[in-house]
């Protein structure tokens, strides 16, 4: 497995805001590696990082094997970029922003384009002051998609679009991934992100809190359990790793980490269980814990960077 | 493809105008008279500072040569004879019977006058036009603000900053000694021609703000401040300025958010083939401006070339005048005038090729410099792209604008011969233009935040340039405005060695640019 992405302990710094603090990426070949974190966690800085627009304080990066910074040219011969907030040239048209961008990566093949058009139902004759906020966006991706780029670098691409351009973003990106392309997916849209990503880094104030796949995610957040026992379960508040317990008569309800399920569980059949029931975390629990406060407190046990 | 149809006809179904923003179409007027005032509490202290700054300078140094009314009538006697002055200046109103404040005002008076419409017309565009092309703007519209709020917010922004540069300019007056009733007759000149001129560009669209330019700026001349003031004159400004701002409402009252009154026509479902590169792009994009610039300034120019065959006749009447300007040397009157001419023009442009390069910076901060550095463009190559446009619109302008005035000239005396001097006088003048469009690509190379303290440059030239030998300027202070270098054709010849330095120095300031654009952060 060769790597696409790989940062290091990069610190990015503006005036006396730390943007990144040591952060730490690493993006495998092929892969669509979903990038997610609060508001100002530091994901469109690390995406200008890796274009060459930013230079960072300290630190490596590499992209395709070159420095992003030192070798921007030749390594944009290969990227495409899609940004979060896509400003246009209000005078020109969709169409025209399309060919300039394709041309000046080398060419547009003009059959995909207008594939692409079509598809996502774009009138590209409008001219870019007149275009919502979503076919602004629309003109980027299929700039982007359109270019035979190796690795696409998406800032939140679909803010702002509909849930049926959605699903055809989705589709073209699921294409390109079938065609061995790397994707890296800034997004806030957790469906997306779960439909489209092999894996996943979840950053907080420029530092990665977690990356893995979406499966190891899961199992090293909490349950939820209830559980009817014959006896009123008591001790449960001394064992780690268990938490929100609220103990009505004969039943019990808790949250507990992945790592404490087992000693749990132990100590709760002791009070003789006759039912169980299980809640695997939803990833919106799984996000919000760690976008939220309380991830520094539960850290332990997972597969932290 | 009839999904696209019907999903723009679902968007252009969708009309925010309502019958409510008509009961009230100004609510929400105070707070954003104090948005306008808070955004531009800084740019108002500059120009209060250098508007009232360059009264103070010339009424100190007036104050200190002109003392004796034999000093005075002695100026007078200049200014009368000489048309170059009298083009600059205006008609030289109370000059028969000279006093302090009558030279004061054919120095610096219709100067002052310039400076408040421009300070006007930039206020009122910034805040109407360039304001609607933002998102925010919407934001703003979408709060509970009224149709017109905006515009009379503005309107009050613009009074506000035009009434304290007024009070300044009288109170340094009064310190001066110079007549009250006469200050505060200047002082109302100022008030209503700021007002003319932020009334039109409100009404205008853009581009039509260029008919501030033509349109002549001796209204306020007219109201003879320190000359037997005509009080009724105020009058007018004060009734042109209310008509546009109705016409200004009535427009704004047709036309849609954020369009002109001409309706978007569809453009190109591809790109020509010219649109292939940064230098494709930057041309397409500042197209219109280099066209806007070279028409507007070589009219200026071509009515110049008209006046200038005149200045003789005018010598010609009175001997001791031409006594005076044979002591200055062999040139010719009409040479002295062409030249000078020549030397406003190439100031006037030179704002075109600053905010030529400055164009760099608007697209870097609107996030559209990112799309293009993330191709493999290189900083370099993108940077260049735009500069080329700024060199290239700069000779175009001075091409035209020479020739416009040589062929002024030539149809007005039937000298054609000229011609090709008045044409290299024009195109001796663009080196010192570069050099301040190479300072600005210097500043935007460090920080697009320092890019603008180039019109700083900018100012000093032209206060070097047309008050140098008025006001008591050190002789280093002139000799930094790269046209004080510039040889004066017609009137001298011309010097190979200060173009070239100015060349190199142009060459200089741009490098030195590049390599500080190539080090830091793209904002
Ligand atoms: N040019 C800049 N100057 C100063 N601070 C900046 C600049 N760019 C980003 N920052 C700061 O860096 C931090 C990270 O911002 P960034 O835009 O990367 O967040 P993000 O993760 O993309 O957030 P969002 O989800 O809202 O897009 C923020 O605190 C932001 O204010
Ligand atoms: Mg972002």
């Amino acid at each position: 497995m060769t790597v696409a992405i790989s940062i290091d302990n990069l610190v990015k710094t503006f005036g006396s805001t730390l943007a990144l603090d040591g952060l730490d990426l690493e993006v495998t070949t092929g892969e669509v590696h979903g990038f997610l974190g609060p508001n100002g966690a530091g994901k469109t800085v690390t995406i200008r990082v890796l274009l060459g627009l930013l230079r960072a304080d300290s630190g490596d990066a590499t992209m395709l094997g070159g420095d992003p910074w030192n070798d921007a040219v030749d390594l944009h011969r290969r990227i495409a970029y899609v940004p979060g907030d896509v400003s246009l040239w209000p005078n020109l048209s969709g169409g025209e922003v399309i060919d300039l961008l394709g041309r000046l990566r080398g060419g547009i093949d003009p059959r995909r384009r207008d594939d692409l058009i079509e598809r996502f139902a774009l009138d590209p004759r409008k001219k870019s002051r007149t275009y919502s906020k979503g076919n602004r966006q629309k003109v980027a991706l299929i700039s982007a998609l359109a270019s035979n780029a190796e690795l696409l670098l998406l800032d939140e691409p679909t803010a702002g679009l509909d849930p049926l351009m959605e699903s055809v973003f989705q589709d073209f990106i699921l294409e390109a991934a079938g065609e061995g392309r790397t994707v890296l997916l800034s997004s806030h849209i957790l469906a997306e992100v779960e439909k489209l990503c092999d894996r996943v880094t979840i950053i907080r104030n420029g530092r990665a809190v977690q990356h893995g796949t979406l499966d190891e995610l899961r199992s090293v957040t909490r349950t939820s359990i209830i559980v009817a026992t014959d006896r009123t379960v008591e001790g449960l508040d001394q064992l780690g790793g268990i938490h929100n317990v609220s103990v009505d008569d004969g039943q019990v309800q808790f949250d507990v980490d992945g790592g404490s399920l087992d000693a749990a569980i132990r100590h709760i059949s002791s009070f003789g269980i006759h039912s169980l029931v299980s809640q695997p975390p939803t990833l919106e629990e799984l996000f919000l814990r760690h976008y939220g406060d309380e991830l520094e407190a539960s850290a332990n046990g997972a597969s932290q960077s | 493809m009839t999904s696209v149809a019907s999903r723009s006809m679902i968007e252009s179904n969708v009309d925010v105008e309502g019958e409510a923003g008509r009961t009230d179409s100004l609510a929400g007027l105070g707070i954003l008279i104090r948005l306008v005032l808070r955004r531009d509490r800084i740019r108002m202290l500059l120009w209060f500072v250098g508007i009232v700054g360059l009264v103070v300078a010339t009424a100190a140094s007036i104050t200190g040569v002109y003392n004796t009314p034999a000093q005075l009538e002695q100026y007078a006697q200049i200014v009368r004879g000489n048309s170059a002055l009298i083009v600059q200046a205006g008609p030289g109103y109370g000059l028969d019977d000279p006093t302090t404040g009558a030279v004061m005002m054919n120095e610096v008076g219709i100067w002052t006058l310039i400076a408040v419409a421009l300070m006007s017309v930039f206020m009122t565009v910034r805040h109407t036009r360039t304001e609607e092309e933002t998102e925010r703007a919407e934001l703003v519209r979408a709060a509970p603000v009224g149709r017109h709020a905006q515009l009379m917010a503005t309107m009050v922004g613009v009074t506000v900053a035009n009434v304290l540069v007024a009070a300044g300019v009288v109170v340094s007056l009064l310190l001066y000694d110079l007549p009250a009733v006469g200050s505060i007759a200047f002082g109302l000149a100022i008030i209503g021609s700021g007002l003319v001129f932020a009334g039109v560009a409100a009404v205008g669209d853009g581009w039509l703000s260029w008919l501030t330019w033509l349109s002549p700026p001796g209204w306020g001349q007219a109201i003879r401040a320190f000359a037997d003031e005509r009080w009724w004159v105020l009058v007018l400004p004060l009734v042109a300025a209310s008509a546009l701002v109705y016409v200004a409402i009535q427009l704004q009252n047709r036309r849609d958010f954020g369009s002109g009154m001409i309706p978007q026509r569809p453009g190109r479902a591809d790109a020509s083939p010219w649109l292939a590169g940064p230098l494709g792009l930057a041309v397409r994009l500042q197209r219109a401006t280099v066209i806007g610039w070279t028409v507007g300034v070589g009219l200026i120019g071509f009515f110049y070339g008209i006046v200038a065959d005149e200045a003789e006749s005018i010598v010609e009447d009175s001997p001791e005048m031409a006594e005076f300007f044979a002591a200055l040397g062999e040139s010719s009157i009409t040479d002295a005038f062409l030249a000078t001419a020549v030397l406003m023009l190439a100031l006037v442009a030179t704002g075109f090729t600053i905010s030529s390069v400055l164009r760099l910076r608007s697209e870097e901060l609107a996030g559209r410099a990112d799309p293009i550095l993330a191709t493999p463009t290189s900083r370099r190559r993108w940077v260049l792209s735009h500069l080329a446009v700024a060199v290239g619109g700069t000779v175009i302008i001075m091409v035209v604008t020479g020739l416009a005035t040589g062929v002024g000239f030539a149809l007005a005396s039937g000298d054609f011969g000229k011609v090709p001097s008045i044409l290299g006088a024009a195109l001796v003048m663009i080196p010192a233009m570069l050099v301040l469009g190479a300072f600005a690509m210097m500043l935007y190379g460090f920080s697009p935040r320092w890019a603008p303290f180039a019109w700083a440059g900018f100012a000093w030239a032209i206060v070097a340039g047309l008050f140098g030998t008025v006001i008591d300027i050190p002789e280093w202070a002139l000799d930094i405005s790269p046209f004080g270098h510039v040889p004066a054709i017609p009137a001298s010849s011309f010097e190979l060695l200060p173009v070239m330095l100015l060349c190199t120095i142009a060459v200089a300031l741009t490098w030195v640019g590049l390599v500080a654009i190539t080090r830091r952060d793209i904002q």
